[in-house]
């Protein structure tokens, strides 16, 4: 009985393709949610993971180095690596700037030592040797070569690191520290936290250790409202394309109301009537999601953030969308049950 | 044909609805036989229980009372899968608007009911193509409802019917929709249909089929036109002349007295329509038309009524009096 659902959607296709392409845009655009969630949460994972250290060390009252700011005397740094249990300890002082070239890019500016531990991986030219040096993150759309103002002092581009971003998308830009102390700290020795190479048990007094997934929880913290926010839109959207695929079907259930008579007039069960509209919602439902798919593939490029949507997403979208399509048809399939077979003799 | 034992029995049927917060009894206590071969005509107005009747043989309507046993089989009893098999193998209905489904084509049409009943695709679009051959439509295989006519519509509704080669067939007012040269070849097949053993059921109006039937069976009583005495009734206070549904073939003038009309609604509560007094007549409409009365008539005080024959009432008073006419409402 799975033929006349498939005819009826052949004979309705103009309504089946409009439906499909409705609910494919919702369901792409819950892709691209997901995407841009995921690129908050992979973005965090690269930019701590960029600077290959072990541990960090911060004041007491800093709950993170990237997400608030203190700064120390840079010596600090030399005590910490005669602590037992450290390989290596280098300070680095972050802040946030601007760098203007057609426009105002913002970006998170890192003071590293040259040749350091926490020396970004290089995708293009080299990492930062000297006072004057600049490596950016090739999202920043400074080419190789290219001389910019940061805070009145000329940098050259001189390498370009990938991935490495910020509260959401914000480019990472690295200089030595000793540019980025007479840039934002009028040349006094300051950092704002000591990269550690080795487990330190204790660290100094006014201090207090971080590992790494503690760092990235604290990075995270910012963004938990603009991840929490996608996800409410996204279970909004899913409602939205509920209620596309379900007025599709209801429609459908209305205008074959008499169809539906006639086949309970003529012992077809009405569990095969519901069978029927439950695939018409399950097709419907996938060619929706292969829609958004492609779609989704469409529209990311277009997006100006990051958007990394998650292979799962795709792997998903099938199996949300056949739970939406069921869900959204129980108004169809309600309507269909309750349908009299003594309509079949009206004239 | 496979159509033996196509025994049709109704007993005392009374079918009663509610329309429009009134409750409604088109048939009420018909009895009726048929057998195999015969084609039985369901004729009469509309309004009158044609469809009605048909839809409790079809056993998607369940009567207030009385029995209807078609082919050994008590309709008005059946539930779950004895229900489903009795639609699919005892009866088939060819619906009075043709009922295809639009998206399917003719064969498809014929194919619904047997891969309902769980046909594989093969055999089922076999006999689908051999049902149509057999009504003549083996041209008109693969084309849609909207690319026929009504005649080969209502003749692919007919193939379909016989799907699971019912021994009783079901059809409403099959020639409504059809012109008449489409008509003929309709006439044709459902006679053949008879012919070949199936108990034939056909609600109609169409008075052209008669000749056709092997047993009409007149839902709308004629109006009784021949000569009758006047009856004089007496009636105390809250006396009943008459209740809503009845059947009725005389006409009421009030000599004296009032009697008032009223409707009796779902709940039971009386609806109030008229109050009639001396010198009026009511009740007219239902001899005349072979309706049942639509509502009922009550003494208010003691009164005096005379009841006439529909042709003595037209003869002897109706043109002759002055009294008006007031009870419209109560037919």
């Amino acid at each position: 009985m799975l033929f006349v659902s498939l005819r009826d959607l052949q004979w309705r296709r103009r309504r089946f393709l409009i439906g499909v392409l409705a609910a494919g845009l919702v369901f792409a655009l819950t892709v691209i949610m997901s995407g841009v969630s995921a690129s908050f949460h992979n973005e965090i994972r690269r930019a701590v993971g960029a600077f290959h250290v072990d541990q960090w060390v911060v004041p007491n009252s800093v709950s993170g180095p990237f997400t608030s700011t203190q700064v120390f005397p840079e010596s600090e740094a030399s005590k910490v690596s005669a602590l037992p249990g450290v390989t290596h300890a280098e300070p680095v002082a972050l802040f946030r700037s601007t760098v203007t070239t057609d426009k105002v890019n913002d970006i998170n500016l890192i003071g590293i030592v040259p040749n350091g531990i926490a020396q970004p991986t290089i995708v293009d030219g080299h990492g930062v040797r000297t006072r004057g040096d600049l490596v950016t993150d090739r999202s920043l759309g400074l080419a190789l070569g290219r001389r910019v103002t940061l805070a009145g002092h000329e940098f050259t581009v001189v390498g370009h690191t990938k991935g490495i971003t910020y509260f959401a998308g914000t480019p990472a830009a690295f200089v030595t520290i000793a540019d980025l102390q007479a840039s934002a700290l009028d040349g006094a020795p300051l950092a704002t936290a000591i990269v550690v190479d080795g487990t330190l048990s204790a660290p100094p007094p006014g201090f207090h250790v971080l590992s790494n997934p503690r760092v990235e929880a604290d990075l995270g913290r910012p963004m938990r409202h603009a991840t929490q926010t996608i996800s409410f839109i996204t279970v909004l959207l899913w409602i939205v394309a509920a209620g596309i695929i379900g007025s599709v079907l209801y429609l459908q259930a209305i205008e074959r109301s008499r169809d539906f008579a006639v086949f309970k007039a003529t012992g077809v069960t009405t569990r095969t009537l519901l069978s029927g509209l439950a695939f018409q919602a399950v097709v419907l439902a996938l060619c929706s999601a292969i829609a958004a798919t492609l779609l989704a593939f469409a529209i990311k490029p277009l997006m100006s953030m990051s958007v990394e949507v998650p292979r799962s997403a795709y792997v998903a979208l099938p199996l949300v969308a056949i739970v939406i399509g069921l869900v959204a048809s129980l108004v169809a399939l309600r309507r269909a049950v309750t349908v009299d077979p003594a309509l079949a003799f009206g004239g | 044909m496979g159509a033996t034992g196509a025994e049709l029995k109704v007993r005392d049927l009374v079918i009663e609805y509610s329309s429009g917060g009134y409750p409604v009894r088109p048939i009420d206590g018909l009895s009726l036989d048929a057998s195999g071969g015969e084609l039985v005509l369901l004729l009469g107005a509309s309004g009158c229980g044609k469809t009605t009747l048909l839809s409790v043989l079809a056993a998607i309507l369940t009567p207030a009372c009385g029995t209807a046993e078609v082919a050994g089989i008590e309709v008005t009893t059946l539930r779950g899968n004895a229900l489903t098999q009795y639609r699919r193998r005892t009866v088939g209905v060819v619906f009075q608007a043709f009922n295809l489904v639009p998206s399917l084509t003719a064969v498809e049409n014929v194919m619904v009911p047997l891969r309902a009943a769980g046909m594989r695709r093969r055999p089922a679009r076999e006999r689908a193509v051999a049902l149509l051959k057999q009504v003549d439509l083996e041209h008109r295989l693969h084309h849609r409802p909207s690319d026929m006519s009504g005649g080969q519509q209502q003749r692919v509704a007919i193939a379909r019917a016989l799907a699971h080669e019912p021994p009783v067939l079901l059809a409403d007012e099959p020639t409504a929709h059809l012109d008449y040269i489409q008509v003929e070849g309709v006439l044709k097949l459902i006679r053949g249909l008879a012919d070949e053993g199936h108990l034939v059921v056909v609600a109609t109006h169409d008075e052209r089929m008669i000749p056709l039937a092997d047993r009409v069976v007149n839902l709308t009583p004629r109006a009784d036109t021949s000569p009758r005495a006047p009856e004089k009734l007496d009636l105390d206070p809250g006396e009943l002349v008459f209740r809503q549904g009845d059947r009725g073939d005389l006409v009421y003038v009030v000599e004296s007295g009032r009697v008032e009309l009223f409707r009796t609604r779902d709940d039971g509560t009386e609806e109030p329509i008229a109050v009639i007094v001396g010198g009026n007549y009511f009740g007219e409409l239902a001899p005349m038309f072979g309706l049942q009365r639509s509502a009922s008539a009550r003494a208010v005080d003691a009164t005096t009524l005379t009841g006439y024959g529909l042709r003595d009432f037209r003869e002897k008073y109706h043109l002759t009096s002055e009294a008006r006419v007031l009870s419209d409402a109560a037919d």
